[in-house]
């Protein structure tokens, strides 16, 4: 190599450094399809619309509480708690103190939520 | 003064490796496939969907107005109930309506308290596509009423509407 003209070395270095920054961007856009499976799958696992849906659920039997015989309530307690077991996969258990205060307990063996609630 | 002779040769072996460890990268990387399917982000999207047309179908147009979603099961209206969600779940802003296709099915506790499924609306002639199906829920209140059809108990109580929702 001894009559290897070196002029120009400057020119080739600089093209080598492009070349490398164009594959690092190419491995940027090649990772831009996982954006959002995090976020995604946070939202899939956490049961907001089970919980917001129970809530809502739990309030309507309440609402009509007052219309309701000492069987018809049990009974509808019971709907909620073993459905719920069967094709919700939570134990949910709810109650009231008085008419007003309702306690709320769901667990999914992921996500538990309690709470008291004054509902009127 | 340093001496920078064999720059060129420096760099070739640089590049050199650069290639060898980007083959190594792709031959590894080529035993798995992540497509956009795999992020479970259209899965999300059309969860909340689902969530939200089951929500506004169970809500009542005024106080003390009839309830739609109610009023299917009750009348045991499969055609009716998968007509009416077909249609909000596929309107879209402009354009072509969206191909979402779903069935349905009523959970609720009969006699002997057993937990039993009722198909409220059987699945059509559809493949899934290249998304999953997702399931959707929505608990509902039914009154007191004797005329009300097979299978649920005339009693006053708590069912659970399940749909499962895919686009093809």
């Amino acid at each position: 190599m001894a009559c290897m003209n070196e002029d120009g070395q400057w020119i080739v270095l600089m093209g080598l450094l492009v070349a490398v920054g164009l594959f690092f961007l190419a491995l940027i856009i090649n990772q831009s399809a996982l954006v959002g499976q995090t976020t995604a799958e946070g939202v899939l696992e956490f049961p907001k619309n089970d919980i917001r849906d129970l809530r809502s659920e739990i309030f309507d039997y309440y609402d009509r509480y007052d219309d309701l015989t000492d069987s018809e309530r049990q009974n509808n307690v019971e709907d909620i708690v073993r459905i719920s077991l069967e094709r919700m996969n939570a134990v949910v258990h709810f109650w009231n103190g008085t008419p007003e205060e309702i306690t709320i307990h769901y667990n999914n063996g992921v996500t538990v939520y309690d709470e008291t609630v004054y509902h009127y | 003064m340093v001496n920078d002779s064999g720059q060129l040769y420096t760099m070739e072996g640089i590049a050199a490796g650069l290639v060898m460890l980007l083959t190594a990268y792709l031959i590894l990387s080529t035993t798995s496939i992540y497509t956009p399917g795999d992020t479970h982000i259209p899965d999300m999207q059309l969860e909340q969907l689902g969530s939200d047309v089951l929500a506004m179908m169970d809500t009542p147009d005024l106080e003390g107005g009839e309830n739609q979603l109610v009023n299917f099961i009750n009348a045991g209206d499969g055609n009716g109930f998968r007509e009416s969600f077909l249609e909000y779940c596929n309107a879209t802003t402009s354009g072509k309506p969206d191909t979402l296709h779903m069935s349905a099915n009523v959970t609720y506790r009969g006699e002997d308290d057993q937990i039993k499924e009722h198909l409220l609306v059987g699945p059509d002639e559809t493949w899934t596509g290249r998304e999953s199906a997702v399931r959707v829920t929505r608990w509902v209140q039914l009154d007191q009423q004797s005329t009300r059809g097979d299978p649920y108990r005339s009693r006053a109580q708590a069912v659970l509407v399940e749909v499962l929702l895919w686009r093809a």
